[in-house]
């Protein structure tokens, strides 16, 4: 082949490559309508920003405000979605009844107030000044019309599973709704309230089944941001909308929130460090966080954990079922040195209750952590029956999961292990891939599972998912008729103090059965450049300074 | 036989490739443990709900119906919809796939484009030091794994020197010229990666097809002849030993794509290959299936295009 007829054919190919990459994203008019937005899909739609209200707005900046994520958007549908990501941008669009404080308790987002008219019907009163991106009212129509299409079509996401006793909702008002309950559930209300988003009647009703509504385009939102554009796997932008009655002075700060995506949390630290993004959405690894404590132009907010890190021991298993084998085992976890050595002392003790100190209302100081003491253990197996060999070894095997994605879990399941080996006890580790390890977990496919469940909010409602027969999460198989009752007489009872020693009573009755070993609440950090500043903390990785009021306060410190 | 034959039956075996690649990975990925309502859902996920989102994904009928439904769609170039997004797959692959043609085809160009030249070269010089160091770099180059020569540049290049952006494929808010330089600049790491790894066998496959080549009697009687060595060398020896580097990119294709799968993980590159790492994790059958459709008919044309055009420059390949 020539010479000269080869560069051109190499020049040619390159420019070919580049053709078919498509076009440059054309830059964006000034003021289109934030509800005109398009989905851009890689280079070849065209994947610029499209332009929402960005133009300046009183008490708004013309800042954007980047931020870091570990992965894309599955599900753009909120009633849908179950992961991170689709949570931290769809919030942004679609607002919840109800937040929380530091402390647990539920607190007015949406809804003003919300209660109970009677034992089986309760109400939210809603604010009159939210309007969607189009321009539309929100009102109780969109909040009935959202918590009955998700008990008609099911969706996957979280909502559905907290309509166990939900029958109907009815817009009584422009501002009212009203819930009617099949029994009593003083719990309903609020996780409702909670973990539900409001979704626009007059878009997704048109859509059919709201559990097969993809919602990946023209989004129509309630919340400080409107997503404009989504350039998959890499990023996705969204500007601000006009009024947002959350944040003082109704107008969010930040002009645009563009979340973008990247492998891991080490890549977001490297893109912090880079000037790349200005904010890690991720909490940070145990280790990462003294390093960027001391880095030059990040800051490092502390993020109260709202859930807790455990092992349940299966009791289907004959031995596990021994009261004495799973004190034994609970004695063998040295978990000061869990704290202080995996978790760089980030970590607090719930003293191995499931209700946590941060649940401050609800939390029973009495109760203290199992103590670390291998000849404690030995003497429960030795009283039990149990006879160990020459080596010291008791006749006892087991079979620890936990998830190989779970960095934390992954180094602390190996003091665990030489914890027991010094009772005489031996335990096998078996790290799983997440869906190996979710499937094994679901076919109780265990004898020890370690994990962790990130937000446990309300103590009555986890209770029975947790400790109740047939309870989503009941990974012990536990079935004691006193924990039964005194949880489902909790779930009742709309008296606070009777729900509050009920609860206690149950988690003791946990405690001292070792129907769970609640070893830690994780304390997380979230990383930030020091060019921003005004953020709201939250508890936990879902809403930490990643919730809208908070991002919709920020503001540069330039 | 007629290049007519020939080249219908090139086409009938990738066809029959394509359909082997269809069906393993039907099957294999239903060998996968766990369930993908399980994945998809939330772990609170009510015994009531999965039945439902696996009646909702087809999963609740016999193997042979899902099979049998998954071909049927395929023949009418019907690739499903997405079990965790709930769109269909051809739209999740058609927003992906222009990057990962922009990434493994600047990969491919750059690779042979170096590896070819200094193939060539180090045959010239056998036994010189140029020689010796593209033995070691093809060496090195085949032992190279591609998150670490990954994570390896973007802490130089990205975090150390600042040089380039950690991630993406573009900088947002970058339009026109500037959105190409972004895109250009946002490439070149990940594309450096893969070139470093498939740098190897072009190397050591060029040199030594060269020196073949420079061992024969017609370069000897060219040389005899009185032809300057550098004709002979890129006009006689590489035109007969470039038939092997041929059939090597073909065959490189395959390692091509999987190498840029881990190196779109890496660098957050929006290409097919952090989709399929996505859709494991999301357990997405149909965005499993209509990825390696896609990749696996990517490479059996590749790989037909090559023997189609081996046997155009070397005839006796289409009489075998």
């Amino acid at each position: 082949m020539r010479r000269r007829t080869v560069i051109p054919l190499i020049g040619s190919a390159l420019i070919a490559v580049l053709t078919l990459a498509g076009c440059a994203p054309s830059k964006p008019a000034a003021a289109a309508d934030s509800s005109t937005a398009a989905q851009g899909s890689g280079p070849t739609a065209g994947s610029g920003p499209a332009a929402g209200s960005s133009s300046p707005v009183a008490g708004g900046s013309a800042d954007t405000l980047t931020i870091a994520t570990t992965s894309d958007v599955v599900n753009y549908n909120p009633l849908v979605g179950n992961s991170r990501t689709d949570y931290w941008i769809t919030n942004l669009m679609y607002p919840h009844l109800l937040s929380i404080d530091a402390a647990g308790n539920k607190e007015p987002s949406l809804a003003t107030k919300w209660g109970y008219t009677d034992p089986k019907t309760g109400f939210y009163d809603i604010r009159s000044d939210f309007t969607w991106s189009d321009g539309t009212p929100l009102t109780a129509d969109d909040v009935a019309y959202t918590l009955n299409a998700v008990k008609k079509d099911k969706p996957a996401g979280t909502l559905y599973g907290q309509l166990t006793n939900f029958v109907k909702a009815t817009a009584v008002s422009p501002t009212r709704v009203e819930v009617a309950l099949s029994e009593p559930d003083s719990t309903v209300i609020a996780e409702i309230g909670f973990w539900g988003n409001i979704v626009p009647e007059h878009i997704f009703s048109k859509a059919g089944s709201v559990a097969t509504f993809a919602n990946d385009k023209d989004w129509v939102g309630a919340g400080p941001y409107t997503l404009t554009s989504v350039a998959k796997g890499q990023s996705y932008t969204m500007k601000r909308v006009d009024s947002y009655p959350l944040v003082d002075g109704g107008t969010p700060r930040p002009a645009a929130i563009v979340y973008r995506v990247y492998p891991d949390v080490n890549t977001e630290i490297l893109a912090l460090r880079n000037g790349d993004v200005d904010m890690i959405a991720n909490a940070l690894p145990p280790t990462q966080v003294k390093t960027l404590q001391g880095t030059e132009g990040i800051k490092v907010e502390e993020v109260p954990g709202l859930g807790y890190a455990h092992m349940t021991y299966n009791m289907k298993q004959k031995d596990l079922a021994k009261l004495p084998v799973r004190q034994a085992l609970a004695a063998t976890v040295d978990y000061d040195a869990i704290r202080n050595v995996v978790l760089q002392g980030q970590a607090v003790s719930t003293g191995s209750s499931p209700i946590m100190p941060v649940l401050k209302d609800w939390y029973d100081p009495s109760l203290k952590e199992y103590a670390y003491d291998p000849d404690q253990a030995r003497k429960l197996l030795t009283d039990a029956g149990y006879t160990s060999d020459s080596n010291g070894q008791f006749p006892l095997k087991f079979r620890l999961i936990y998830s190989l994605q779970d960095a934390v879990t992954s180094q602390w399941v190996n003091l665990v292990k030489d914890g027991a080996a010094k009772a005489g006890i031996t335990i096998d580790l078996q790290g799983l891939e997440r869906n190996t390890y979710l499937a094994k977990t679901n076919e109780g496919d265990f004898d020890i599972y370690a994990g962790n469940f990130a937000i446990m909010d309300d103590p009555a409602t986890n209770m029975a998912l947790t400790y109740l027969p047939g309870g989503a999460i009941n990974y012990s198989y536990v079935d004691d008729p006193k924990l039964n009752e005194l949880i489902s007489k909790s779930r009742t009872t709309t008296d606070r103090a009777e729900q509050k020693t009920l609860l206690r009573q149950a988690a003791k009755l946990v405690h001292d059965n070792v129907y769970d070993n609640i070893m830690y609440t994780q304390n997380l950090y979230v990383a930030f450049s020091d060019k921003w500043s005004g953020f709201i903390v939250k508890p936990s990785e879902l809403l930490s300074i990643v919730d809208p009021v908070s991002l919709a306060a920020a503001t540069t410190t330039g | 036989m007629s290049l007519f034959t020939f080249v219908l039956r090139k086409i009938g075996r990738a066809l029959l490739t394509i359909f082997f690649a269809v069906t393993v990975t039907f099957l294999l990925l239903r060998l996968l443990p766990g369930d993908p309502a399980q994945a998809v859902a939330n772990p609170n996920m009510t015994a009531e709900m999965r039945a439902t989102l696996l009646t909702q994904y087809g999963l609740d009928q016999s193997l042979l119906t899902q099979y049998g439904k998954y071909l049927w769609q395929l023949l009418h170039g019907n690739l499903g919809v997405s079990f965790a997004q709930g769109v269909p797959v051809t739209t999740v692959l058609m927003e992906r796939l222009p990057w990962t043609l922009l990434l493994t085809g600047s990969a491919l160009i750059l690779t042979a484009l170096i590896g070819i030249p200094l193939g060539v070269l180090a045959a010239s010089r056998r036994g010189g030091w140029l020689d010796r160091a593209v033995q070691i770099l093809g060496v090195i180059g085949q032992s190279l794994f591609v998150p670490s020569v990954g994570i390896l540049l973007l802490y130089v290049f990205g975090l150390k020197l600042g040089w380039f952006s950690i991630g993406g494929a573009y900088a947002d808010g970058t339009y026109g010229a500037q959105w190409y330089l972004s895109v250009l600049s946002h490439l070149v790491l990940p594309c450096l990666s893969l070139v470093l790894i498939q740098l190897g066998p072009y190397l050591l496959m060029m040199r030594s097809s060269m020196i073949d080549a420079l061992g024969e009697d017609y370069c000897t009687l060219a040389r005899a002849n009185g032809l300057p060595y550098r004709r002979v060398l890129w006009r006689h020896a590489l035109r007969n030993a470039l038939l092997p580097t041929i059939t090597l990119i073909g065959l490189q294709l395959g390692f091509l794509v999987g190498g840029a799968v881990l190196t779109e993980t890496v660098y957050a590159y929006p290409g097919i290959g952090r989709g399929i790492y996505e859709a494991v994790t999301q357990l997405d059958f149909p965005v499993l299936q209509g990825a390696f459709v896609l990749l696996a008919a990517t490479v059996v044309v590749a790989n037909m295009i090559t023997d189609l055009a081996y046997g155009l420059l070397d005839p006796r390949v289409k009489n075998r």
